[in-house]
């Protein structure tokens, strides 16, 4: 062990000869300095490796590191100063090429010199934190060549003309850009930036500003988008052929300013070709481009989006407004579920599905749609009409859509009880009737409505499917336990349970004899079997098929409602009746009956009894005989009753009032479902509740709420406090 | 011939070798060989020979290296000269990765043993991050690099050394005594190459530069560098300060009753984002362990023992290391018994497992205090001439370093996948390393 250590220790004291020589340092250098002439002057092919290394490292090892680093900067400085002159020497075109083969030629060469010092490098430029060989051959490029007076400007000037050339639409030479670029890039971030970006970033600002400015002049909206969409897409496939992928966000961002923030109100609002015009005709493409475009910049889209709002509301207000338009209630719906689908389409193909447009799109619905206090009944007819009729032959998948549509219309109602009141009125026709085409239509929608607003809803609604199942079971009941009436008149009662139907002011009418007994029977049948109950005849509701023989024998089946019915059944006793003796014998009230008798005697073609004196409209002193003449091609015969579709003005105003009256409970207890839990609330506070609890059903009118709460104070259910008479307190 | 273009013939000092350019491709881009082979330099013909004006032996071992990635020294060759030949190549990372493996507590054997020259006991030794170390020893500290070639020692104004630490493998910080009234001591940056002193740490208290004392340090990966202060009026407690621009950040006081400012050990703890604070017997008469939250400067859990009845055996906490594996405080006695304490719980009682027993009857001459380190799960305690290893969840002991030169160990380190040991005799201090995988 202590032998070994002693070798050891003779051979640590390792020294080299040469340090003896005092010239060892300059020699030394003086061959490493002419092999780094050689390597520039591309002569290196006489070198040896080896032999440089070995120099470069003794002269670090023998503590010449620095001599060794400082002269190579010198060298490398004075050779990168020659290729400069060169550089600068180079005319017109060749320019660029010359910048690029002597940045090539320094490459090779400093990795080469990398290569010899590498010793140095690892160990005299680690310990003093020196700059290392490679970077540093880039700094003396940077500061030789690059920032080189003549050079600089001269070398960002050609490159910002080739930029401007090609966008022109000149071809250039995109391989020598990207090469150029490449050494700003290769020599740092901050020269990459400060010597070539940013210079570039102000003359595309410069260019676009005037090009913009020019293109606002001469094009229209549709044409500029277009432009400066194909400008966007230039940049963008420039920055992938020949600059750092870093910059396509800041040259973007000086297109999109100079070609879109800066002209956005201009081109939105520009006539005859703006953003209304593109809505109004549907140019998809165009609107597309625009919301794409306006995305990229603040505040683009918030500018497409209001004045897509206001036209929006504009043309709803006029829709729904214009007294010639809301004529057919049919058409009125339609209208607004097309111009509802044609923003749809703009906003899914266009705007892609954008949420914030979706919104705008229903806010805007909703503002125009309660501007006409009729939309709940309309919607509610455009239902009836689809239901009737609307939806023979069409596919249950499609119905649903119908449907689907409806409901979207009937979220943005403010006032949806009062489309439930219609809602209502308008089922309970369909139903006894029978003009309903598909249960499963109409259940369907039920079952929306009740998703939408809740059990409480359509509560009422299902009881009037229920009444109808029971009926049609009640019947067969009856007949069963009555065979002796399968001759004779057949009566069908459709027993509905009061309350859940709209309630009708049961009109007293005198039933033709034939039927009344034939009611009477039921009547105790069903009482027989149901205790404790009431039943009141609603004739005003009914139908009837009756067969009648004419004059000449023609046979026909007249399909009349109870009270056609019962005017016609008179004439089977007389020939001809004064108005005073029909309405004597049916008590049927005026206004029914001069409807009934209108519609039997002055529909041409179904004018089954006669008038006198002919005229439209039926008077007190008017009498009637059974058109003898009455033909028909059809054997059944449909008596239309003179029906108002739309409801009347005092009938509006009538339905209108049972809304307001049926609302007073509601908010009432709203009032009191808040106060019990909150005990003390101020006035607005309470109505801001109220309001808010109450909005999925209707807008409680604040008037209103307040002469509740005075209600509710007189009943003693709340107290004002005594200190502060703005606050309500809860009385348990 | 017949013969593969791949191959290579060289003349080193004298001695041809014979090789393959796969195999030099080992060494990399940046070693001689990556540049010689470099297509710049056109070589001569594939049939000539290259000469090296180097030491074949050495060649002849740097060869094997790449070849095979083991590093076997033949007794003859002197470890400088093999490390010489190895920088001239540019081959000093492939000799370091071959020497020793990844660290494993339960396979360490003892590699080197350095002795040194500095008189009286030493205060720290540190390993560093590629398998260097430091070794404070009064007011000079010794740094070694991986070969255990000693660099220029360092010293701040030549004052008593509390702690040293890494930061990287080139800079160490050394935190010492102030000297009264000189505004000399307190906290320094050094190259670990050079010696030289790259920057002073200050602390400042109400804007104004305050001398100070600065005793144990800890360092977080944010880069943020602890240390605990003494100043002379209020500046006790911990410091804080930036490891990239060198300045003050932070400053937690210590409130009365607790110490931080004397604080005998920091640690660093990245899962809870805490600094675990420990000031120790006989430091202080009493033991107090604390976390430290610097974002909202609050002590989020602490435990001392003061008031807790003393038994028989007098179990005072030596030394203190958090576990947040296990979210548990390891502390250890001056029997060696290891205890632990629950961090999740606020104002828990120190467990012990008491194995201290059987071992107790022969103490050395000059006792050294336990210490304790923790890594990659293994437990380490150093207790007179021996450092014990555990392992496993319930800390088994697996493995008993030792050797019979040198006293009682004072302080140890692991880092760079090596132990050093620095024993209080001689002031030698001893590296134990993993050696490479086995072949097959």
């Amino acid at each position: 062990m202590s032998n070994q250590k002693k070798r050891n220790f003779q051979i640590e004291a390792f020294k080299h000869r040469v340090v003896v020589d005092p010239k060892y340092a300059d020699k030394t250098w003086q061959i490493l300095e002419r092999a780094i002439h050689q390597i520039y002057n591309q002569d290196a092919s006489g070198l040896s490796f080896e032999e440089l290394y070995r120099n470069a490292y003794n002269m670090v090892l023998h503590k010449f590191g620095e001599k060794l680093y400082t002269g190579f900067i010198a060298t490398m400085t004075s050779h990168l100063k020659e290729k400069s002159k060169l550089i600068e020497a180079a005319q017109g075109g060749s320019f660029l090429e010359e910048i690029n083969k002597k940045w090539n030629e320094h490459n090779k060469a400093l990795e080469m010199i990398r290569d010899i010092l590498m010793y140095m490098d690892r160990t005299y430029i680690e310990s003093t934190k020196k700059t290392h060989v490679h970077p540093m051959g880039l700094n003396l490029w940077r500061d030789n060549v690059v920032h080189f007076t003549k050079i600089h400007t001269r070398l960002l000037n050609t490159l910002l003309d080739l930029v401007q050339k090609e966008r022109t639409g000149e071809v250039i030479d995109r391989g020598l850009m990207r090469n150029v670029i490449k050494m700003f890039m290769d020599l740092g971030e901050s020269v990459y930036q400060e010597d070539f970006e940013k210079p570039f970033l102000d003359a595309s600002s410069e260019f676009y500003k005037v090009e913009s400015q020019e293109f606002i002049e001469s094009c229209d909206c549709g044409d500029y988008l277009k432009k400066a969409e194909k400008r966007l897409t230039e940049e963008i496939e420039r920055v992938a052929h020949y600059l750092d992928a870093k910059s396509e966000e800041k040259i973007t961002s000086v297109v999109e300013k100079e070609m879109i923030a800066n002209h956005m109100q201009r081109l939105v609002h520009m006539e005859n070709s703006g953003l209304v015009n593109m809505l109004l005709n549907d140019k998809y493409d165009d609107l597309g481009r625009m919301y794409n475009l306006f995305r990229r910049v603040t505040n683009g889209l918030v500018t497409v989006r209001d004045v897509m709002t206001s036209h929006l509301r504009e043309m709803g207000k006029q829709l729904v407004t214009d007294p010639e338009k809301s004529k057919d209630p049919v058409e009125f719906v339609q209208r607004l579920l097309d111009e509802r689908d044609k923003y749809d389409k703009i906003i899914s193909t266009a705007f892609g599905n954008d949420k914030t447009f979706q919104n705008a799109l229903n806010s805007s619905f909703e503002y125009f749609i309660n501007l006409n206090a009729r939309s709940p009944e309309f919607i509610s007819l455009f239902v009836d009409d689809k239901l009737r009729k609307g939806l023979k032959g069409i596919a249950d998948v499609d119905v649903e859509v119908i449907l689907d549509k409806v409901m979207m219309l009937f979220r943005y109602l403010q006032e949806k009880d009062v489309f439930e009141k219609y809602y209502k009125q308008h089922l309970a026709k369909r139903l006894l009737s029978g003009k309903t085409v598909s249960d499963e239509a109409e259940r369907s929608l039920i079952v929306k409505l009740k998703t939408e607003c809740g059990y409480q809803f359509t509560s009422k609604l299902e009881g009037m499917f229920t009444d109808m199942k029971t009926s049609e079971d009640t019947m067969r009941g009856f007949y069963g336990s009555h065979p002796e009436l399968s001759e004779g008149p057949t009566l069908i009662v459709q027993v509905l349970t009061t309350g859940s139907w709209p309630t009708q002011p049961a009109v007293p009418c005198n039933l033709p004899a034939e039927v009344s007994v034939l009611c009477e029977k039921f009547r105790s049948n069903y009482l027989g079997t149901h205790t404790g109950r009431r039943l009141s005849w609603q004739t005003n509701m009914g139908t009837a098929d009756i067969k009648a023989i004419f004059g000449k024998g023609q046979k026909h089946e007249l399909n009349v409602s109870t009270f056609q019915m019962c005017v016609l059944m008179l004439f089977n006793n007389s020939d001809r009746l004064s108005y005073k003796e029909i309405e004597q014998a049916t008590e049927i009230p005026a206004a029914d009956l001069k409807r009934c008798l209108q519609s039997l005697a002055c529909v041409k073609g179904k004018n089954v009894i006669k008038k006198e004196p002919m005229s439209k409209d039926i008077g007190e002193e008017d009498s009637f005989v059974v058109n003898d003449k009455f033909t028909s091609k059809f054997y059944k015969v449909k008596i239309g009753t003179v029906v108002a579709q739309k409801e009347t003005e005092p009938e509006k105003q009538e339905t209108r009032q049972r809304v307001e009256e049926d609302r007073k409970p509601q908010i009432e207890a709203a009032i009191v479902r808040i106060m019990k839990s909150r005990k003390i609330l101020d006035h607005n506070n309470i109505i801001a509740e109220v309001t808010k609890q109450l909005q999925p059903r209707f807008l409680a009118n604040p008037t209103e709420i307040k002469k509740r709460i005075e209600s509710l104070i007189e009943r003693d259910f709340l107290e004002r406090d005594s200190a502060d008479r703005r606050l309500y307190r809860y009385l348990a | 011939m017949g013969m593969s273009k791949d191959r290579i013939k060289f003349n080193v000092g004298g001695r041809i070798f014979e090789t393959t350019a796969t195999t030099l491709a080992n060494a990399g881009r940046d070693s001689f060989f990556g540049a010689l082979f470099d297509d710049e330099w056109n070589l001569s013909p594939q049939d000539s020979i290259h000469f090296v004006d180097r030491n074949s032996d050495c060649f002849a071992v740097l060869l094997d290296l790449l070849r095979t990635g083991d590093l076997n020294v033949p007794a003859n060759i002197p470890e400088r000269l093999l490390h010489r030949e190895a920088s001239f190549y540019g081959l000093l990372d492939h000799v370091r990765t071959a020497k020793w493996g990844p660290f494993d507590g339960n396979r360490l054997r003892l590699s080197d043993s350095v002795k040194g020259i500095a008189p009286g006991d030493g205060t720290a030794i540190r390993a560093g991050p590629d398998g260097g170390c430091c070794v404070a020893h009064g007011s000079v500290v010794h740094v070694f690099d991986w070969m255990l070639e000693e660099h220029s020692p360092i010293n701040l104004d030549y004052q008593r050394v509390n702690d040293v630490g890494w930061i990287d493998s080139d800079n160490i910080v050394l935190s010492a005594c102030e000297r009264l009234g000189r505004g000399e001591g307190g906290m320094g940056l050094f190259s670990s190459s050079s010696g030289d002193l790259r920057y002073k740490f200050q602390v400042c208290h109400e804007n104004q530069v305050k001398s100070y004392t600065a005793g144990a340090l800890s360092f977080s990966p944010d880069y943020e560098i602890f240390a605990s202060c003494k100043g002379r009026s209020n500046e006790y407690g911990i410091g804080v300060w930036d490891q990239i621009t060198g300045k003050q950040t932070d400053f937690f006081y210590e409130s009365p009753g607790w110490s931080l400012g004397d604080a005998d050990k920091l640690q660093w703890l990245n899962g809870k984002n805490c600094l675990l604070v420990a000031t120790l017997f006989p430091r202080k008469d009493n033991c107090y362990i604390s976390l430290l939250d610097f974002r909202d400067k609050n002590m989020v859990w602490s435990w001392s023992d003061i008031g807790s009845p003393m038994a028989i055996d007098e179990k005072r906490v030596r030394d203190a290391i958090a576990m947040e594996d296990s979210n548990s405080i390891c502390v250890v006695n001056e029997f060696e018994d290891l205890g632990f304490i629950d961090l999740r719980m606020y104002g828990g009682s120190v467990r012990w497992s008491s194995r201290s027993k059987l071992m107790k009857s022969k103490m050395p001459d000059e006792p050294c205090y336990p210490k304790l380190a923790l890594h990659e799960g293994q437990l380490f305690s150093s207790m007179n001439d021996s450092i014990s290893v555990f392992c496993g969840p319930d800390w088994v002991l697996t493995s008993r370093l030792r050797r019979s030169y040198g006293g009682s160990i004072c302080d140890f380190s692991i880092g760079g996948d090596r132990l050093f040991a620095l024993h209080s005799e001689e002031n030698v201090f001893d590296v134990w390393e993993t050696p490479p995988c086995p072949i097959i």
